[in-house]
């Protein structure tokens, strides 16, 4: 069996019975594809899976639905309305399995899910729920948080779908090309839930990055989506996962760049990211997401890190800034200014600027700084700077990484 | 190849339900079962299957409700395998992945006979 096919399935259902049955009804659906997913362990155990089991489990799922509307609907009037004519004992419509159709389904769901009046924090958990097929307890150790603040966020979501006056079946393209950049927002939330997490496990990050690379493939491959900046979003995607599997020591310990063992990289998705970042290329269009796919590839593409064409990230990152103004991409333009003109350069990148709260209180913001000041010979402040990274550590893998970096002469 | 006969009845409390496994879950669970298909395939003489719920009981005084109600434990799957020895048996049906889970387990009969 394919690895993920029992969760792909159940994305791919409910974005299609989603579209039949209407929104309203979404946990209907949910149900009744859970149900599906159900009697499939049972009977495929039993007598081995069918011939077509995407098929076996449609019939399935849109018997459980059609079912379950005829008892609470009560009058097959509305079932009719809702789900189209079917009568009893009839077969149901030959399942809409072709590959676009599928994409199409999914595809809308993913806007569903973006949906502006929908809060920013419900739009994450929804598209994981219901296109990912996560159950609220694994949604919960995936995004650290308890899974009553699953439930909470799930269930302002449905409440909103339920009010909302938009439906799959409606939206007209110009309303989907207008809602995009939400939609690509929330891929780029998923990928870096993921690739940013520190989950002990590297398969549970490995399986959101895939997640938001499978989701983000199907946009830009669909009119809708097909535009450069999801090029570029994905193109970034396919080079940060590239590295992914080398970030860590055999003992689960993280590695710095330059201890990285650079032939562990994927090439397959190395190649895959240019790809997409060529495609994304054409056009007058430059994104953040232009820059961060092209400060993955200055990294992924550097024969070493010795050999890193630091110029060209900082340039990058400075485009970013005036894109994304945030103090993070200050902050690591400021390491690739040392890398370049060497550590007073980069602590002249920082001269002046008073950092906001947050990044005070995150060990970043002294890490850096620590770093540099010990390369600058300014040992006594690179040593106070230390303390306070080792002291604001979020891991115990993220202090054993400083501990090594921000070793001080004494 | 053993020859003795083992009738497995997997039996459950009622109310106990399990909490939904997810998808990802299931998927586990079919793998395993599956594997555990595979290696005891010799042993598995009728996969058997699960019962539904509900049923009747015919006695002398005719058609009554059943399953028998004073059991606690509703069988809910039965199937035949073939062991070395009862604890053979014991082993094979212990070893298949679901059946001893919270409220539910398996008893496992000798089938008399040649």
């Amino acid at each position: 069996m394919v690895e993920h096919f029992f969760r792909h399935e159940y994305g791919r259902l409910v974005a299609t019975l989603a579209r039949k049955a209407g929104l309203r009804h979404l946990s209907l659906v949910e149900d009744s594809v859970q149900g599906a997913l159900h009697a499939a362990l049972t009977a495929w155990t039993a007598h081995g899976p069918p011939d077509d089991p995407g098929a076996w489990l449609y019939r399935v799922a849109f018997n459980n639905l059609t079912g379950e509307l005829r008892r609470t609907a009560g009058r097959l009037r509305i079932l009719e309305r809702t789900v189209g004519t079917v009568a009893e004992g009839e077969d149901p419509p030959a399942p809409s399995y072709f590959v676009g159709e599928v994409a199409d389904d999914m595809l809308r769901m993913l806007f569903v899910c973006c949906d502006d009046a929908i809060p920013r924090h419900s739009r994450l958990v929804l598209a994981l729920k219901t296109l990912c097929g996560f159950s609220v307890a694994e949604i919960a150790l995936r995004l650290f948080t308890t899974e009553a603040s699953v439930y909470k966020r799930l269930a302002r979501a449905r409440d909103r779908l339920r009010e909302s006056p938009l439906d799959l079946q409606t939206p007209p393209f110009e309303t989907l090309r207008a809602r995009l950049p939400g939609v690509q927002a929330v891929l780029y939330l998923l990928f870096n839930e993921g690739y940013l997490s520190a989950h002990p496990e590297q398969a549970i990050r490995r399986e959101l990055c895939d997640e938001a690379v499978h989701l983000t493939t199907l946009l830009a491959e669909h009119p809708v989506g097909a535009v450069p900046e999801t090029f570029a979003l994905l193109a970034l995607m396919h080079l940060h996962a590239a590295r992914l599997g080398a970030r860590r020591d055999g003992m689960g310990g993280l590695l710095l760049l330059e201890e990285q063992d650079r032939s562990l990289w994927d090439r397959e998705r190395m190649r895959q990211g240019a790809q997409w970042l060529e495609r994304s290329a054409t056009g007058e269009v430059f994104s953040r997401f232009h820059a961060e796919a092209g400060i993955a590839a200055e990294h992924c593409f550097a024969p070493s890190f010795g050999q890193t064409r630091w110029e060209e990230i900082a340039e990058l990152y400075s485009m970013l800034e005036r894109f994304a103004p945030s103090p993070l991409h200050m902050l690591n333009r400021a390491v690739a200014v040392a890398e370049w003109q060497g550590a007073i350069a980069g602590l002249a990148v920082l001269q002046g600027y008073v950092p906001p709260a947050w990044l005070v209180g995150s060990y970043l913001w002294d890490a850096v700084l620590g770093d540099l000041h010990r390369r600058a010979g300014n040992l006594e402040i690179a040593r106070q700077h230390r303390e306070r990274a080792l002291a604001s550590a979020p891991t115990e893998a993220v202090r054993e990484l400083l501990r090594r970096r921000l070793i001080v002469p004494t | 190849m053993p020859t003795q006969k083992y009738l497995c009845l997997q039996r459950s409390s009622p109310g106990r339900q399990m909490q939904q496994p997810s998808p990802a879950q299931m998927q586990e669970m079919y793998s395993a079962f599956n594997a555990w298909k595979e290696k005891f395939k010799a042993n598995i003489l009728d996969m058997g299957g699960r019962l539904k719920p509900g049923g009747k009981f015919l006695g002398e005084s005719g058609v009554t409700d059943g399953p028998l109600v004073e059991t606690k434990e509703l069988i809910g799957g039965f199937m035949i395998i073939a062991a070395e020895s009862y604890d053979h048996a014991l082993g094979i049906a212990g070893a298949c992945p679901g059946l001893i889970a919270p409220g539910s387990g398996v008893e496992v009969r000798e089938i008399v006979g040649p």
